[in-house]
């Protein structure tokens, strides 16, 4: 499997977080979380990527295990997970190029493999005519497509979508996931968080449902 | 490797130009910190060109018996002139005692009481050393001890005072200096420090992308070594312009003849110093954030 909580606490300072949470996320999977803001959804997702290491229990994430975990792992762990966020995370500074362009710069490879790779992700996400402009020049459906954009390009096995459609629009969200659902059809494992539960019902997936830190229904 | 590293290369420059307006002000904070500093460095430097002015004030004025003719006096001329310390000794002959207080009374004191009254008398220069303290005491006595001499006038008082002060602040120089860097190592640290923070969101960024944390400082650590080597560059030229500044009121505007000089091994510390701090500051403050 691609992702495992065996018996995962981690607790905030103010005492939110997650209690006790065991489920397993097979590879090529695509499942939601759901859950009401608070509930402990990022939380959830910050375990996955070794953002947060639990007090109890043990997370894997592909190859690696939270018990494991040390500082210089953690980015070797974070290079097969792709992540999408609600806020995008997109830097405003550097256009689109430049912004898919990171995560292959940090994988170490060639130029032209690079500009080959970010042509692909931006054809499969609808951009390419958005290719050198700035976050700024884009709308939000735009800018939340170039954050998939990113996630995917460095081709992940694991693609983690923390509210992607937080900030968007009912259309641009029903497009976007579509674009995971497509993604997902590609071989890659996708877990999506959000508390939208009309936008992810009726799909066909296995919905996690988190309520003050507890799994209710897996 | 090669197109990873040149690319962290090209992306510390390239963030320079991304954040100009930080850039600006990290460049010109070090830039005026940097001239500050080398302004000091080349005054500590030009102290004893101050002192060499003021020492070439310090004169020894013997006067001689008035019954003592201008032949008796050179002979004890000879003999001041062979006490060590002494540099030149003067012979002042009664004709000229006349002149002298013609210039400054305006009046022909033979004209006023029928005779010259003024004794032969003598101007001594001391050896200028810049490394030791002149010790005019044990001339004087020498001076006192000889034939003929009735006065010996010096001011003393003044020299030693003079002595004392140059020496007191050359003794805390080290100190002074050391805190001046501490202080500036502190104003760079900090600059720097806020530009690396102002891209708080970069860095958090290219972790979640899984970028080690060498990937991450480089760019930091470049962009910091061009704007230490951009501010260094720049503090010569502004460097020269203050001291020229300098230069000009001094040789216009003042009698001292003095001059001040640069040494150019200054600009090869201001810049090693600069480097090494925005070095130092761009990899402590990339990872206080990566903690």
């Amino acid at each position: 499997m691609m992702i495992e909580f065996q018996n995962v606490s981690y607790s905030h300072n103010n005492d939110s977080g997650v209690k006790n949470l065991s489920f397993q996320i097979d590879d090529g999977e695509f499942a939601f979380l759901i859950g009401p803001t608070g509930s402990g959804k990022t939380t959830l997702m910050r375990l996955i990527y070794f953002d947060l290491i639990p007090d109890s229990g043990i997370v894997n994430t592909g190859k690696f295990s939270s018990n494991k975990m040390t500082k210089k792992k953690k980015p070797k762990a974070r290079l097969d997970i792709g992540m999408v966020f609600q806020d995008y995370k997109l830097l405003t500074d550097r256009n689109l190029f430049e912004n898919l362009a990171l995560p292959l710069h940090v994988q170490g490879l060639p130029s032209r493999e690079i500009a080959d790779r970010i042509d692909e992700a931006l054809e499969l996400v609808g951009l390419t005519n958005k290719k050198f402009h700035l976050p700024s020049q884009m709308s939000g459906g735009e800018q939340q497509r170039s954050c998939l954009a990113r996630a995917i390009v460095k081709e992940p096995n694991i693609l983690l979508a923390d509210e992607p459609t937080g900030n968007l629009d009912p259309v641009a969200s029903f497009e976007l996931v579509r674009l995971l659902e497509t993604i997902n059809e590609m071989g890659t494992t996708i877990l999506m968080a959000s508390h939208n539960y009309n936008l992810i019902k009726g799909r066909g997936r296995r919905i996690l449902e988190l309520k003050d830190g507890i799994l209710r229904a897996a | 490797m090669i197109d990873k590293f040149l690319y962290l290369i090209v992306e510390g420059m390239k963030n320079i130009w991304r954040h100009k307006i930080t850039s600006f002000t990290a460049v010109f904070s070090l830039f005026l910190t940097l001239v500050f500093i080398g302004l000091l460095a080349t005054a500590g430097n030009n102290t004893h060109k101050i002192l060499q002015y003021l020492r070439a004030k310090y004169k020894i004025e013997v006067f001689f018996r008035t019954d003592f003719a201008n032949e008796e006096a050179i002979g004890v001329i000879h003999k001041i002139k062979r006490i060590p310390g002494v540099r030149t000794a003067t012979l002042i002959e009664k004709e000229d005692a006349i002149r002298i207080f013609k210039d400054q009374f305006g009046e022909d004191i033979i004209t006023l009481l029928g005779y010259n009254p003024l004794p032969v008398s003598a101007v001594i220069n001391l050896v200028r050393s810049s490394e030791d303290p002149i010790k005019a005491g044990p001339i004087v006595k020498k001076i006192n001890g000889m034939n003929g001499v009735e006065e010996v006038k010096y001011q003393g008082n003044l020299i030693k005072k003079i002595e004392r002060t140059y020496y007191r602040i050359l003794d805390k120089l080290p100190y002074l200096a050391g805190i001046i860097i501490f202080v500036t190592v502190l104003i760079i640290y900090n600059t720097i420090k806020l530009s690396v923070y102002s891209r708080k969101d970069l860095i958090k960024s290219l972790e979640l992308i899984g970028a080690s944390n060498l990937f991450i400082k480089m760019p930091f650590l470049f962009e910091g070594i061009i704007i230490g080597l951009i501010s260094s560059i720049l503090s010569i030229p502004g460097m020269l312009s203050c001291i020229g500044l300098i230069n000009y009121i001094l040789s216009n505007f003042t009698n001292w003849g003095i001059r001040i000089s640069v040494d150019p091994a200054i600009w090869i510390w201001l810049i090693m110093l600069s480097v090494f701090i925005t070095l130092f500051s761009s990899y402590r403050a990339t990872s206080s954030i990566l903690k």
